[in-house]
């Protein structure tokens, strides 16, 4: 069904791109400057933000040169003081000699300060560059033109992300700038092993995505295989990195996640340096990881800053919050309505007497307080934050007091939604999956008790055994089982104790070698 | 294609077929006491306490508030004769409005009648019945109805079973009566060597109940009583005593001794291959809890002689125990069967028949050894010298 689907899509997006593209691809740049300028006019018709100018001097004015840009997207100071200051300096003194025929030559290598200097020869790259940020210079008679890299730094400064917050360590988030990203990471590995490669994807947009990975460290099949994936992206537009998520997953009809998505700094250096791949895209803060693992949800960065006692704990209680999160309004259900001889007779009178006069049964019950609660989530996130305020308060007074007071629903079942509630944010990266499985469970458990909820749960244990996210399990180190790699999940080693890389990631000769490696300088610095 | 349009109609009908026993909580009566008697006709009659949840949320809170009087009642008891247990049990609905759930029985009560007939009846049925709660306290009514036990309403509890479990659960510091589980009763009654005893109540007014003592019985069937202090031998004798205070007699005043611990050691003597006697060896330990008297517990010879009386005290109710049950009431309810059949079975296998009558003619020796550990935190007696 959806491979009828994405065929029929795939047949409209080719009509549509046939007509739009007005490029006429490889055309070597002219050598006359007013038919350079002719077909730059021809492309930027109609594009009020298109600037060029031309600087005519020398001697016999036989120096032409061409500037084009777009305005706003270059630095014009840095564009009149790197470029158009020194040219005209260099051309308006008359003892300075100068050939005709070696004027590109010259501002390449002497005249022109910036040192982001490239060479174009097509006509395709030099609009690229133009519509990327660059300023192009055309000299008269030159094949080639420059590129030379002005680009304002516009956009967001680097401040503490809001989706997560750590307590310890650093609080510096990505932003949507892609070289800032890249300058973030770089400032934390001081390595040339970290690699970057730029991968423009997008007819319509010509995105630029960067993998980033360490070389020696992360899988070089998982690299190989991430950079296969990208390639075979055919689409008009990249906006962030979750359509890039949506093509390179694995396993497309599968509610949890398999690409691992993150706005720290510091979780994605600590993630690359455990052998994953990056992926950044211009325009979004939000940077993929890859493989990802089902751990992962449990994991945060804070762990790794304070003991290890307290991180284990805080890992138990984690896994313990994603049971309760997905479990609870099921458990309750079936419950009351099915398995009366395991509770406690003192409990059974409690749950009796709270359940008295309420007019739905214990499955609608929960069902309105759980949709209640998730239109409010949803609301929350969806509001201006200044109206947030009344939302919660009218949220707290409807969910809690009033609908027991109404003898909607019982007091216990508002219990049960808010402790369900509270132990679903524990786990940011599967909200989204516990929510949806939580209502599934809620159904089965109102038709067949306990043995409906054992039957699921194994569904989804059999199901999370068989995803793999690039090749790796996702159930790694658990299934398969892989011991050296388990003191880093429920229960955490110290950090000392963590010699070796996770296993899986690592190439058969490196994960040695690291291992040692740590382990000498661990006796160095000892000594 | 075909195969996932299989499923879902698989699926479909999953859902058509769930749900036949999902019930409400609020569509139950929770039963939390249970009797069971014959009328003179020898028809039965079960008895059933159904708590009312939002009676007793209704009437503890407002214990706690304002201590108004209450409108409903936490619980009601409801009556009906049927044939069998389970007839009338079924048959009850006639006046009673919800399923009946048994799960939560807290105590069930026979009546005196009843048990002079035979338990088994009722043990059957709650044995087969899934529903039927193993831990609940079984008691056998004496001197009144199950009907009138399960009726009084005490201050003490919102629930009136709940209080009766009380009484007799906290037998583990006073040692007057057994505690008898019902999943034990399914047990013992297969047991041709050790005869059933069960605690006994009776009503003392309509607020309160008394459980003190025990019924004996002989093959299943009620045939006398021990009272509170030959409760207490028999418990000494089958070594369940935890905790439990003696008074004794001085000369110039009392003693009460409170019992810490307690080991009994029961054995069979053979001779000629035929049990000669029964001896039972008991050591205890205890402290002194109260002391009215002249004399000051200074030394060790003081000591040793209330030792010495708190031994004659136990080993006279020990006898007491002993005597009743076997010049009366011919039933080994010690479970020394069970130790001719661990170590004679050859003998066990030819008088297992008539063992309860051999048993009654043996004579005993009772040997009890008791111990004082601490006189509390003063020596000398609180009453000053005359």
């Amino acid at each position: 069904m959806f491979k009828r689907i994405r065929k029929h899509l795939g047949r409209e997006k080719q009509e549509n791109n046939s007509g739009t593209v007005p490029m006429n691809a490889d055309d070597p740049l002219p050598q006359s400057i007013d038919k350079v300028k002719e077909k730059l006019e021809e492309f930027f018709s109609d594009c009020s933000d298109y600037i060029q100018r031309e600087i005519v001097c020398g001697e016999d004015n036989d120096v032409r040169i061409l500037v084009a840009h777009i305005d706003g997207f270059v630095d014009k100071k840095v564009l009149n003081q790197d470029i158009i200051r020194p040219i005209l300096d260099y051309f308006s003194c008359s003892d300075r000699p100068y050939r005709a025929k070696y004027v590109y030559q010259l501002v390449k290598s002497c005249i022109i300060s910036n040192n982001e200097i490239e060479e174009i020869e097509s006509m395709r790259q030099a609009v690229y560059r133009i519509v990327s940020g660059d300023a192009i210079l055309f000299v008269n008679g030159s094949k080639r033109a420059l590129a030379v890299g002005v680009k304002s730094p516009h956009g967001r400064q680097v401040a503490e992300p809001d989706t997560e917050v750590s307590i310890r360590g650093s609080r510096e988030g990505f932003v949507e700038n892609l070289s800032t990203n890249m300058i973030l990471i770089r400032k934390r590995i001081k390595n040339p092993n970290l690699k970057f490669e730029i991968i423009q994807l997008g007819t319509q947009t010509n995105t630029d995505i960067c993998l980033c990975y360490i070389k020696g460290i992360a899988n070089d099949e998982i690299v190989n295989e991430v950079r296969r994936r990208i390639m075979k992206i055919k689409t008009d537009a990249i906006l962030d990195t979750g359509y890039i998520e949506q093509y390179i997953t694995d396993n497309r009809l599968t509610l949890f996640p398999l690409v691992g998505n993150s706005e720290k700094c510091d979780k994605l250096v600590s993630k690359l340096l455990e052998g994953r791949v990056a992926i950044l895209c211009d325009g979004t803060p939000y940077v993929l990881t890859l493989p990802y693992l089902l751990i992962e949800a449990l994991q945060t960065s804070d762990d790794y800053y304070d003991h290890a006692f307290f991180a284990t704990f805080m890992r138990l209680l984690r896994l313990f919050a994603l049971f309760i999160s997905t479990l609870l309004p099921a458990l309750y259900v079936a419950l009351v309505s099915f398995h009366h001889i395991v509770i406690p007779f003192k409990l059974i009178i409690t749950l009796a007497a709270s359940r008295q006069g309420i007019p739905f049964s214990p499955f609608v019950e929960a069902l309105l307080m759980i949709m209640a609660f998730e239109f409010l989530r949803e609301a929350g996130v969806r509001m201006p934050k200044t109206v947030g305020q009344a939302l919660s308060i009218v949220g707290a007074i409807v969910l809690g007091e009033a609908s027991v007071a109404a003898g909607i629903a019982s007091n216990l079942m508002v219990i049960i939604v808010a402790i369900t509630a509270i132990c679903s944010f524990i786990t940011p990266p599967l909200i989204r999956v516990t929510m949806l499985l939580r209502f599934v469970f809620l159904i089965i458990a109102n038709f067949f008790g306990f043995l409906g909820i054992s039957l699921i749960a194994v569904v989804v244990i059999i199901h999370l055994c068989k995803l793999r996210s690039f090749g790796i399990p996702y159930m790694t180190p658990f299934s398969p089982l892989t011991i050296s790699d388990l003191k880093d999940t429920v229960i955490m080693a110290p950090i000392w104790a963590m010699i070796t890389r996770p296993r899986l990631m690592l190439q058969g000769d490196t994960q040695n070698t690291m291992g040692t490696k740590r382990q000498e300088v661990n006796k160095i610095s000892e000594d | 294609m075909k195969i996932s349009k299989l499923a879902f109609v698989f699926l479909l009908s999953l859902l058509m077929v769930g749900c036949w026993d999902n019930t409400d909580l609020v569509d139950i009566n929770i039963v939390t006491g249970l009797g069971i008697d014959k009328d003179e006709d020898g028809k039965i009659v079960v008895t059933v306490q159904i708590v009312e949840p939002a009676a007793v949320h209704l009437t503890s809170s407002s214990q706690a508030g304002s201590g108004g009087s209450s409108q409903t009642k936490p619980v009601y008891v409801m009556s009906y004769k049927g044939e069998t247990i389970y007839d009338a049990l079924i048959s009850m609905k006639a006046i009673v409005d919800k399923r009946l759930f048994l799960s939560t029985n807290q105590i069930l009560i026979l009546g005196e009648r009843f048990c002079k007939d035979g338990i088994d009846e009722a043990l059957d049925f709650l044995h087969r019945n899934y529903q039927s709660e193993y831990r609940a306290d079984v008691l056998v009514a004496r001197g009144t109805k199950p009907e009138e036990i399960l009726k009084i309403q005490p201050d003490m509890d919102a629930i009136p079973a709940m209080y009766i479990k009380g009484t007799a659960e906290n037998t583990v510091i006073r040692a007057k009566v057994e505690q008898k589980k019902l999943i034990e009763l399914f047990k013992e009654i297969k047991n041709e060597a050790k005869q059933i005893t069960i605690g006994q109540i009776t009503k003392v007014d309509d607020k309160t109940v008394k459980t003190e003592g025990i019924a004996v019985f002989r093959d299943g069937k009620l045939v006398g009583w021990l009272d509170q202090y030959q409760t207490r031998g028999y418990l000494f004798v089958t070594d369940k005593v935890d905790n439990t205070v003696i008074s004794i007699q001085i000369p110039n005043g009392k003693i009460a001794l409170e019992i810490k611990q307690s080991n009994a050691k029961r054995e069979v003597k053979f001779k000629n291959g035929k049990p000669e006697r029964l001896s039972i060896d008991i050591r205890l330990e205890g402290n002194i809890g109260e002391y009215i008297g002249k004399e000051i517990l200074s030394s060790p010879d003081d000591i040793y002689k209330i030792e010495k009386m708190l031994s004659q005290a136990v080993k006279k109710e020990v006898t007491m125990a002993l005597e009743k049950t076997q010049k009366d009431y011919s039933s080994d309810i010690f479970g020394f069967g069970e130790l001719v059949h661990k170590y004679h079975p050859q003998y066990w296998k030819k008088a297992a028949k008539q063992w309860n009558d051999i048993f009654s003619q043996l004579p005993t020796d009772v040997k009890v050894d008791a111990k004082i550990r601490r006189s509390g935190l003063i020596k000398s007696p609180m009453k000053k010298d005359d």
